[in-house]
C-alpha cells in the first residue's frame, strides 16, 4: 500500500505531523465550541495591564517572593 | 548588478515600499510603551494567528528545509517538524495559565516561578544572546537567498534588508510587526501552495512526484532516512525543537499581546493546524524540487541552492515572482519579530530591573534605541559572520530546552515547588546541555538535549526535597499569596 506514492510509515509520519499540529484546534473545537466551556478569564476590565478606568498601563514587573 | 533579474528586482522593491507604507500607518497607532511592546494587549485572533505563522516560518526553514529534503529526503518530518508542531499544540494546553500569570516576557515568567527578580536580567541575557544570534543567522540566510534570486550583490542586499526591517520595527514596535506579518503570512502560504500546485500539475500528480523521488533513493521516503538516524538522535532533535516553542521570547511576547485567553488559545490552535499543513506542503515541495531539478539536469551541489534554483531556472516568471515575495515575507516577518523581541528584552528584562522607576516614555526610548543598535550590529555581523557565531547558533535550541523547558513549566503547575530548586535546575540544565553540545553533541551515547533535560529534572527534584518540608510549606504559602493577586 503506497498512499500518494509514499510507503505507509512515511505517509503515517505526515499524518501524525498534521494531527500533532491540530491537537489544539481539535481541543478548542470540542471543549470551547461544542461543549461551550469557559476560558477561566477574568472580566475584561480586570485583565492584567489594564487600569481601573480601562486605560492601558505597563504591567509592573512581578514582585519578588512570588514563590 | 548585471545579473539582476528585472522582474524579481521590481517585485522586491515594490514589496519593500508596501511594507514601509503599512509600517508608517501602523506606527501612528503606537501610542505608548505597551502598544510598542505587546500591541497594548489588544491583539485579536486573526492578527495574532497570522502574525505567529509569519514569524514561525523563517528564511532558514524555507531554504533549509527544502534543501534538507533535497539532500536527505522526508525524514525531517520525523523529528524537527514533528517537534515544532507538537510544541505549538503543547503550548496551546498551557497558554491559559501563562496568559493569566500577568507576564509580558519569558524572563518575567522565570522570575515569577523562582520568586527571584534577579532571574529577569539573567534569563533576559541568555535570551538576548540567543535572539541576536538567531537574527544574524536569519540575515545571513536571507541575504544569500535574495542575492541568488535577484542578482543584487550580497553586501548591498544585507544592508537593504537590515535597514528596512530595523526602520519599521523601531518605528511602530509590535503594532508594525504584527500588521506587516499579516500581509507577509498570507503571501508566504499562498506562494508555497501555488508553487506546489504548479509542480503537481507539471509533473503529473503528487503520487508521481513521490514515486520518482523514492526511485532516486529509497531512503528519501523512509522516516529514519533508511536507518541513518538512530531513534536517540531523532528523539533528541524532536525534544530540542519541541522545547524552543515554550522558551523563545517572541512566543511569550505574542501570548502577552493577545487580548484574552480565548484569543491566546485560538491563535495557537489555528496556527498549529495551518503550520502543520504548510510544513507538510513545503516538504513535499522540496521533494518535487529534487525530482524536477535532477530530472531536468539542473541538479545542485549545495542543497541550500535547490530552492533558489527552482525559482530562477525552473518555474515560469510569474510563479518565480510569487515565490520571491513569499521568500521575502518569510525573511522579514521572522527578522522583525526577533528584533522586536530583543529590543524588548533589553528594555523590559534588563534595563527596567536596574532602573525600576523610569517612566513609560523613557522605556520606549530604550526599546527603540536597543532595537536600532542591535539591529545594526546584527546586520554588520551578517556581512561576514565569525565562525563563533555559527557555532553558538547551533547551541541555541539545546540551551533553551535544557535550561528552561522542564523547570519553568513544571513550576507553573507545581506551585509548592521551591524557587531555588527551579533556579538550580535551570543552571544545571544549561551547564550540562551546553557541555554536551561542546563535547560533540552527546555525553557518551546520550544526546546533549537528553543530558541537559535529565540534569534539570534531577536537580529540580533533589534540591526541592533537600530543602525540607518547612521550606516547601513557606514556598507554597508565598505562591498562594502571589496567586491571589493574579486571579
Amino acid at each position: 500500500m503506497k498512499p500518494l506514492g509514499l510507503p505507509l510509515p512515511m505517509f503515517l509520519v505526515f499524518a501524525i505531523v498534521i494531527l500533532a499540529g491540530s491537537l489544539g484546534a481539535i481541543h478548542y473545537l470540542i471543549v470551547h465550541v461544542l461543549l461551550r466551556r469557559p476560558f477561566g478569564d477574568e472580566p475584561a476590565g480586570a485583565l492584567p495591564g489594564i487600569g481601573a478606568g480601562g486605560e492601558r498601563r505597563p504591567a509592573e514587573p512581578p514582585e519578588g517572593g512570588a514563590r | 548588478m548585471s545579473g539582476a533579474n528585472p522582474y524579481f528586482l521590481t517585485a522586491f522593491v515594490l514589496y519593500l515600499i508596501l511594507l514601509m507604507a503599512i509600517a508608517v500607518w501602523a506606527a501612528r497607532r503606537t501610542k505608548n510603551v505597551m502598544d510598542f511592546w505587546v500591541f497594548g494587549q489588544k491583539m485579536g485572533p486573526m492578527l495574532a494567528t497570522w502574525s505567529l505563522i509569519a514569524n514561525f516560518v523563517s528564511s532558514v526553514s524555507v531554504i533549509g528545509f527544502t534543501g534538507a529534503v533535497y539532500a536527505s529526503g522526508y525524514s525531517l518530518m520525523t523529528h524537527t517538524i514533528l517537534g515544532l508542531m507538537l510544541g505549538v499544540s503543547g503550548l496551546y494546553f498551557v497558554v491559559g495559565l501563562v496568559r493569566r500569570l500577568d507576564v509580558l516576557t519569558f524572563p518575567d515568567l522565570v522570575a515569577r516561578v523562582t520568586g527571584m527578580q534577579a532571574a529577569r536580567p539573567l534569563a533576559g541575557s541568555v535570551l538576548l544572546v540567543s535572539g541576536w544570534l538567531y537574527l544574524v543567522m536569519q540575515l545571513v540566510g536571507a541575504g544569500l537567498l535574495v542575492t541568488a534570486i535577484t542578482g543584487v550583490p550580497y553586501p548591498y542586499m544585507v544592508w537593504i534588508l537590515g535597514i528596512v526591517f530595523i526602520l519599521y520595527t523601531a518605528t511602530g514596535g509590535l503594532v508594525s510587526v504584527a500588521w506587516t506579518d499579516l500581509v507577509q503570512g498570507v503571501i508566504m502560504v499562498a506562494a508555497v501552495i501555488a508553487a506546489l500546485a504548479y509542480m503537481v500539475v507539471d509533473m503529473g500528480g503528487l503520487t508521481e512526484i513521490n514515486t520518482r523521488f523514492a526511485a532516486m533513493n529509497p531512503t528519501f521516503v523512509d522516516p529514519t532516512g533508511g536507518g541513518q538516524l538512530s531513534w536517540a538522535v531523532i528523539g533528541a532533535t524532536f525534544l530540542a525543537f519541541f522545547g524552543t516553542i515554550f522558551t523563545e521570547q517572541d512566543m511569550l511576547i505574542r501570548i502577552a499581546a493577545t487580548r484574552d485567553v480565548r484569543t491566546a488559545k485560538i491563535h495557537l490552535a489555528a496556527s498549529g493546524a495551518i503550520l502543520s499543513v504548510f510544513y507538510s506542503l513545503l516538504v513535499l515541495l522540496g521533494g518535487a524540487a529534487a525530482v524536477a531539478l535532477v530530472g531536468s539536469g539542473m541538479g545542485v551541489e549545495n542543497p541550500d541552492a535547490a530552492f533558489p534554483t527552482l525559482i530562477t531556472r525552473y518555474v515560469p516568471t510569474w510563479l518565480g515572482v510569487t515565490l520571491v515575495l513569499g521568500v521575502m515575507s518569510a525573511i522579514l516577518s521572522t527578522t522583525d519579530t526577533r528584533l522586536h523581541a530583543i529590543g524588548m528584552t533589553v528594555a523590559r528584562d534588563i534595563y527596567s530591573y536596574f532602573r525600576p522607576r523610569v517612566g513609560e516614555a523613557h522605556l520606549m526610548r530604550v526599546s527603540r534605541t536597543a532595537t536600532v543598535l542591535l539591529g545594526l550590529l546584527a546586520t554588520a555581523a551578517a556581512m561576514d559572520p565569525p565562525a563563533t557565531i555559527i557555532v553558538l547558533y547551533g547551541f541555541r535550541a539545546v540551551l533553551l530546552t535544557s535550561a528552561f523547558l522542564i523547570p519553568v513549566y513544571v513550576a507553573i503547575y507545581w506551585t509548592a515547588l521551591d524557587g531555588r530548586a527551579v533556579l538550580a535546575a535551570i543552571v544545571a540544565g544549561a551547564v550540562v546541555g551546553l557541555g554536551g553540545e561542546i563535547a560533540g553533541g552527546s555525553i557518551g551515547p546520550v544526546p546533549a538535549t537528553f543530558c541537559g533535560v535529565g540534569a534539570a529534572i534531577t536537580l529540580l527534584l533533589v534540591t526541592h526535597w533537600a530543602l525540607g518540608p518547612r521550606r516547601r510549606r513557606e514556598a507554597a504559602l508565598a505562591a498562594v499569596a502571589a496567586d491571589e493577586g493574579v486571579g
